[in-house]
């Protein structure tokens, strides 16, 4: 009764009491929060490293999805580093993911040091920028990372700025990504299946029949999640989705044209096929609400198969997670879209002790072998051990420590895990090299304008895509939502990001 | 004159210092813990930039109460809200007291101690482990309720989590049965202070057991019934965020009738990361319980001046 | 007096019908908690596992350490904030109560509105950090849920108000007794019932709180229980229910029985603990009712 909802944020009406109180609790929040960006901003009178007499421990702040328990001996054995080089320690903040909006809100409410912090397009950069959470990095990098820019595609590491101001630095990682398939290999070779009349999604439908017809209890094609359906599979490898809110960019047209996806024939279409597999009992009746993940769902044995974005060396990533040898194939080209770089960032936030030194930890991130090994992989021994040829394996009993590499830094500076190929990072920036860029890279979207429409479709969407691109809600209701779509503010939506996009294309000369 | 009032109070205010200094601890902590946040209102109306810090941000008048109202899902989620917990109100509070009631008329003492202790225990359980165990019994393939029970009944399976209908009355059934336990505690605890004479009495009247109940046993716990229904009354646009959203493992044809205020308010949270209009939010629901307090407060000491909160 | 032995047994029916309702979620709860994780995920839950296995609560024991450290914050703060809460509350209720104290109206105002507003989780937070510096302490878990708002000081001040007959306290006060001692001597000896109810109330609240885990606490020897399985949970839920872009996770994962089995090893210790605290309950009951 008396719960607490994390959800609800319930005020007060002030009485004359509290005015008075609040006038000395509010001036000490807004005289402390004026005082960091004295100690940011742009670098003044100090020089390259030669500030560097203070000793400090910088602080950063990531989403601590994996095994984070010996966190503070990689901590240890990186702040040895860095104290030498910069004369810094290190403080690695993990934040659970479930709460990361709401811990990196209040984080950055108040005044703790938060020298640097992982954002992303996923989780409001653009709302970030906007409300001044963040330090622009234009001038810091020069100073003090001037190499960062050439360890990635000049496109990609461009593709952070807002309003002319760059506010993040994306991690090296796959940035452009292709679509296709993962599948069991043990049922292929069982069933004699191969994908050499793969082409289109379509073509997959003897394979999903004949797994179907000869393994009870294995469903064909299992769901990644309630939220990414299958439809959705289906169309995100022509689409750049300009953020997390309606209104798409068809990447094949290479125009700047703003359209409502749900009204698109590819969107049609997709439906229809995902439809097509539901009703001829390819996917889980439950797929939309199912707690399963496809991983689990592979692991157990009860799918076969999923869509998925792919990169290099894929089926040995899902190889190692799903504990079943897996082999993919892609079947739409990779490509690379607005958000490719603004997905993971290191940003500098406003609550930094002190923004040169933020910066130059940074750098290390990007540059230093040793850093960038550390943290992706953790302390040799102990979270990994010598595979010989220069790769790396488990160690025996597991390890207390898994990182995720791609939110940070130069991975590629990293040791490869054994199972995956050793050039897997040459490989990736090919990849990311040739893949199709949306015209829009570099275009973030601000929502501010239209946020009440915001909230109002995403309720609409809620109720609808999880049933729609599942299958399990017949296409004939696409209408339905597409007026409630409307109803509550589509259009707008459409308009303001249109908006904001020419904008930004004659300010950036984009035709 | 005006001396002799003030002289005449502080006397009364030393004659009571005691009573003072005992409630200073607890005052304290509220002005701490309650009245010094309060500053916090202004972020609800306000455009919050961090560089600027909260008071120098830019005010923004309502523009954060908007999508509150604004929209067609503003009607839905309030619907929802009210129809809920009104239900909610009336269902808890009817049942617990009878619950506590019958609790009370127990002969054997260790049974009655039994049973309270496994009433109380689904309260103990937190919601989102709730929505795993209804889902054990929901889910449309592998759930207790279609595997079992419905064939059993001869009946089809459902798919339940994609069928609006059932859910006002399973959530409502959750809901009872996680919070009847915590409230019975309560009632009883008040029933447990009846002195036992006005039932003998009662008793050496001829009067029969239904008839003490009536005439004893609920008016002399009213006060307890006041408050509670009171304070309910005040919470009336808040929502057991884990019971309108993890129960229904939010499930998107449900959202008509499961989404609520606080559902609503999340879901545009994660998106906009906004803490302006969740302020809005909570701001709206707090005025709303509150006015509605102060009515009923009001109507309730036109009547007995004794169970009003103030 | 009490009902005559049919009325009885009807009245046990009912309870051991509402005692089954409340009761079977736990059972499933357990016999998740034992079952093999692949009989879940092909299964569902059930209430006879198709294959049993104990892996769940291995892999708890060999996460021992961090558990048994999560159950001591737990019963610290527990222990202690149900003490120094409930002393509060009482001090505070007690002169509301009294219809003779000046100002009463204004200050039972004054704390009852704390009732329905709030300032706000984010300028709570500030209030907690950037002023009194709490951050990752045990005062962190404890402070904030001390009395959160007027509710319980409400019940409180209702008992003394409805069930202590002013005429003891005057014939205190003829005896020459100060405000202290009637409220030590007497006062709280015939409040057992809503003492222990209140006791019992914030021993719950404090035992299951994640919340304030959750927001004030980064250092993880410092998580109680109910915060660690809820961060578990809830980072789950997350990335079921969230789609970051497509992007693949290795994400460590516990399995569905690893869940059920810490929910389980979650409540097991208030369970066991209610029936002594039961005991002084029924103790006070009797008390209570003698004049």
């Amino acid at each position: 009764m008396q719960r607490k909802s994390k959800a609800a944020f319930p005020l007060a009406v002030v009485i004359a009491l509290c005015l008075l109180l609040s006038a000395c609790g509010g001036s000490n929040n807004s005289g402390s929060s004026s005082e960091s960006p004295a100690s940011s901003g742009s670098a003044p009178a100090a020089s390259g490293s030669s500030a560097n007499d203070k000793e400090m421990e910088l602080t950063l702040a990531f989403m601590g999805i994996g095994n984070m328990k010996e966190v503070g001996l990689v901590q240890e054995e990186i702040s040895k580093i860095t104290k030498a080089k910069i004369n810094a320690a290190v403080k690695l903040m993990p934040i659970d993911i479930g709460a990361w909006t709401q811990q990196v809100n209040l984080l950055l409410a108040g005044n703790e040091p938060v020298d640097l912090l992982v954002t992303s397009s996923f989780f409001n950069y653009s709302s970030q920028v906007a409300k001044g959470q963040l330090l622009p990095l234009d001038d810091l990098l020069p100073k003090y990372a001037p190499t960062i820019q050439d360890t990635m595609e000049h496109a990609i590491f461009n593709s952070t700025k807002i309003g002319g101001k760059m506010y993040g630095v994306p991690s090296i990682r796959d940035t452009a990504a292709d679509h296709g398939i993962s599948v069991r290999k043990e049922l292929m070779d069982k069933h004699g299946l191969t994908f050499d009349n793969v082409k289109a999604y379509a073509d997959l439908d003897p394979i999903f029949q004949k797994i179907k017809d000869n393994e009870p209890g294995v469903y064909p094609l299992v769901q990644r999640s309630q939220t990414n359906g299958i439809a959705n599979e289906l169309v995100r490898g022509y689409i750049d989705y300009l953020g997390d809110t309606p209104g798409v960019l068809i990447i094949e047209n290479q125009d700047l044209t703003v359209v409502n996806l749900y009204e698109t024939q590819l969107y049609k279409d997709a439906l229809q096929q995902a439809r097509k597999w539901y009703q001829a009992g390819y996917i889980m009746p439950d797929a939309a609400t199912t707690q399963e993940g496809n991983n689990s769902l592979i692991k157990a044995g009860k799918g076969f198969s999923y869509l998925s974005n792919m990169k290099p060396g894929f089926a040995a990533q899902e190889t190692t997670v799903n504990g079943r040898e897996m082999v993919t194939a892609s079947i739409v080209p990779p490509i690379s879209t607005s958000d490719s770089g603004t997905g993971f960032m290191i940003s500098i936030p406003k609550n930094t002790q002190d923004a040169d030194r933020a910066a130059q930890l940074l750098n290390l991130l990007y540059t230093d072998k040793d850093v960038a090994n550390l943290i992706a992989n953790g302390v040799e021994g102990k979270h990994y051990v010598n595979a010989g040829n220069g790769q790396i394996k488990a160690p025996e009993g597991g390890s207390d420590y898994v990182f995720n590499q791609w939110e940070v830094g130069n991975n590629s500076l990293a040791k490869v895990w054994e199972g995956m190929d050793p050039s897997i990072w040459e490989q990736t920036k090919e990849f990311n090299k040739n893949s199709t860029f949306s015209k829009a890279l570099g275009f973030s979207f601000d929502s501010s304008p239209v946020k009440t429409e915001v909230a109002a479709v995403l309720n609409v969407n809620n109720q609808y895509k999880a049933g729609l691109e599942s299958g399990t809600i017949d296409p004939s209701k696409l209408d339905e939502f597409v007026r409630k779509l409307k109803d509550a503010g589509l259009d707008k939506i459409v308009a303001e990001k249109q908006k904001q996009l020419d904008e930004w294309a004659q300010a950036n000369n984009v035709q | 004159m005006a001396k002799t009032g003030w002289a005449a109070t502080f006397k009364k205010l030393k004659r009571y210092r005691a009573l003072f200094i005992m409630m200073i601890p607890g005052l304290a902590y509220l002005v701490m813990n309650n009245y010094l946040p309060m500053f916090g209102v202004v972020i609800a109306f306000k455009d919050i930039n961090y560089a600027k810090g909260i008071l120098g941000s830019d005010w923004i008048g309502f523009k954060n109460f908007e999508y509150l109202f604004k929209t067609r899902d503003a009607f839905v989620i309030t619907r929802n809200t009210i129809l809920y917990n009104g239900s909610f109100i009336v269902l808890n509070t009817t049942f617990a007291i009878a619950v506590a009631i019958l609790l009370n008329e127990v002969r054997n003492k260790l049974a009655a101690r039994f049973y309270q202790s496994v009433i109380l225990l689904p309260f103990l359980i937190s919601m989102v482990i709730v929505g795993y165990l209804v889902l054990s019994m929901l889910s449309a393939e592998s759930g207790y309720l279609n595997l079992n029970l419905l064939p059993m009944l001869g009946i089809e399976p459902i798919s339940w989590y994609f069928e609006p209908k059932y859910w006002p009355y399973i959530l409502t059934i959750v809901q009872l049965w996680k919070a009847t336990g915590y409230l019975c505690v309560i009632f009883l605890a008040a029933i447990v202070g009846i002195d036992h004479e006005y039932y003998e009495a009662a008793t050496i009247d001829g009067a029969g057991k239904w008839h003490q109940i009536r005439s004893i046993t609920v008016p002399l716990i009213a006060p307890t019934i006041t408050i509670m229904t009171l304070l309910a009354i005040g919470r009336i646009f808040y929502s057991d965020f884990g019971l309108f959203y993890q129960v229904p493992l939010n499930s998107g044809p449900l959202q008509p009738v499961t989404d609520v205020i606080d559902t609503y308010v999340y879901r545009g949270l994660m998106t906009l990361g906004d803490i302006g209009m969740s302020s809005a939010a909570g701001l709206y629901q707090s005025l709303v319980g509150f006015v509605l307090v102060l009515l009923s407060n009001y109507i309730v000491s036109r009547r007995n001046k004794e169970n009003a909160l103030f | 007096m009490k009902t005559n032995d049919m009325n009885q047994v009807a009245v046990h029916a009912i309870f051991i019908l509402l005692a089954a309702f409340c009761l079977i979620p736990f059972v499933l709860l357990f016999m998740s908690s034992v079952s093999s994780e692949s009989s879940i995920v092909n299964n569902g839950y059930s209430f006879w596992p198709k294959e049993f296995s104990l892996e769940a609560y291995t892999y708890l024991w060999s996460q021992k350490s961090a558990m048994f450290n999560s159950y001591g914050i737990t019963i610290l703060i527990t222990l202690i904030g149900t003490f120094v809460g409930l002393l509060i509350s009482a001090l505070l209720a007690y002169p509301l109560s009294r219809r003779d104290l000046p100002m009463r109206s204004i200050l039972s105002f004054l704390v009852f509105f704390t009732l329905l507003f709030n300032g706000g989780l984010v300028p709570t937070y500030l209030i907690y950090t950037e002023v009194f510096h709490m951050k990752n302490t045990l005062l962190a878990l404890i402070v904030p849920g001390l009395l959160t708002n007027g509710f319980f000081i409400l019940l409180i001040r209702t008992f003394f108000a409805n069930s202590i007959p002013v005429q003891i306290i005057e014939s205190a006060y003829i005896d020459g007794a100060s405000e202290f001692k009637i409220f030590i001597r007497m006062i709280l000896p015939l409040s057992l019932p809503i003492l222990a109810t209140i006791g019992l109330m914030l021993t719950i609240n404090y035992w299951n709180d994640w919340f304030n885990g959750l927001i004030y606490i980064t250092e993880p020897q410092l998580f109680s229980i109910q915060n660690l399985l809820n961060r578990m949970l809830v980072n789950i839920q997350f990335l079921q229910q969230n789609n970051l872009g497509g992007q693949n996770m290795a994400v460590n994962l516990p399995m569905n029985a690893v869940r059920m089995a810490m929910a389980v090893v979650g409540i097991l210790p208030l369970i066991l603990i209610y029936p002594f605290f039961q005991k002084y309950f029924v103790k006070g009951l009797t008390i209570g009712a003698v004049k």
